[in-house]
């Protein structure tokens, strides 16, 4: 097996054990910072794939996909401190 | 737009200039309140790349690899929220420090308050040596704010 | 040139481990809110250095656009984590939210009851 998809796979492990902190989290800020993490571990993913198959277009959904996660976790702070 | 259809011709590169000056136009009063041509000086800009790739790059070294060890449990935490000063004068030294200082696992900055001639930060600090705020400083700002003060002031 | 890539990788795994043990282990929010700057910080930026060789030194023609991406995504993940971590950190302090053991100082909460 490939060695970096071999990573990857670890990168989505990774994620898959924070799943228990989004569902469980006592507070909101808790499953925003894991969601958020998530994110950024999938990205990963995604990169060392990317790599991997040699085609960019990968490349350009973790692009998206960081955008995405950025402005989420801005709109949810903005929201939980009120001015929405 | 060059960077997602991975090409360079004429076309695409003037569209994105365009549509790059637009926003750039519509969003600057909201952004700016200073001069904004420091980084055009090619002295500011070597100190600034030195800066990112060596200084800081060190500093998040040994903050990532406390962290890791806190995480881990072969360090107790000790969490608190500290106050801590600087006289940097200009807005973009202030937020870089701030940026900085939040980049680094094991600070957040929480809030910024301003006094008299100083500027404050109020920072979650994972291991609190010190609450005084003169110690405190020192020890989280360490060798960034002269750097910084070098590149902005 | 391959080993030194699976390397940078390894790495940026192995923090991303001590990210999400400390998000898992940790015991209360603003403690958690520190080990994910560890993932998003180191986790991040092993993979994408890693990256960026590998697309130029081991793909048989180098890929330029690919490594300008790359190189993107590293800057853009490093300039927007900060901010997003600032403000979570805000409006999670000014919202009420408090660890369930006492901090050994609390100067933001004492200096926000003097000015009300």
């Amino acid at each position: 097996m490939d060695v970096l998809v071999f990573f990857a796979i670890c990168f989505i492990v990774l994620a898959l054990c924070l799943c228990y902190r989004l569902i469980k989290g006592p507070s909101v800020v808790d499953r925003a910072i894991s969601a958020d993490s998530i994110d950024i571990l999938s990205d990963m993913a995604l990169i060392l794939f990317a790599l991997h198959s040699g085609r960019s277009i990968y490349l350009d959904i973790a692009m998206v996909t960081a955008v995405l996660g950025f402005i989420g976790s801005v709109m949810v702070s903005r929201y939980l401190e009120g001015r929405l | 737009m060059s960077i997602f259809t991975g090409g360079a011709s004429a076309q695409i590169l003037i569209a994105g200039a365009l549509v790059s000056a637009i926003t750039a136009l519509f969003s600057a009063r909201f952004f700016i309140h200073e001069k904004a041509f420091f980084l055009f000086n090619p002295v500011r800009f070597v100190i600034w790349v030195f800066y990112c790739l060596i200084i800081f790059m060190w500093e998040l070294t040994k903050a990532n690899v406390d962290v890791a060890l806190r995480a881990f449990g072969f360090k107790k935490i000790n969490p608190g929220i500290v106050k801590i000063e600087t006289d940097l004068k200009s807005e973009y030294a202030q937020s870089m420090l701030a940026n900085s200082i939040t980049l680094t696992p094991g600070t957040i900055t929480m809030d910024i308050a301003e006094a008299g001639d100083k500027t404050y930060y109020y920072i979650h600090w994972i291991d609190v040596a010190t609450s005084d705020i003169k110690e405190a400083s020192d020890g989280i700002k360490g060798t960034m704010e002269k750097w910084i003060r070098r590149i902005w002031e | 040139m391959i080993y030194a890539i699976y390397v940078l990788i390894g790495i940026s795994v192995l923090f991303a481990l001590a990210g999400v043990v400390g998000m898992l282990r940790m015991p209360d929010s603003f403690c958690r809110m520190q080990s994910s700057t560890n993932i998003s910080t180191f986790g991040v930026l092993g993979v994408i250095l890693g990256g960026i060789l590998y697309v130029l030194f081991v793909f048989e023609t180098p890929d330029i656009a690919m490594a300008v991406k790359l190189a993107v995504l590293g800057v853009f993940y490093i300039i927007t984590n900060p901010i997003s971590g600032h403000a979570i950190a805000k409006a999670a302090y000014r919202r009420g939210l408090r660890p369930e053991k006492e901090m050994t100082c609390d100067k933001y909460g004492e200096d926000l009851e003097n000015a009300d």
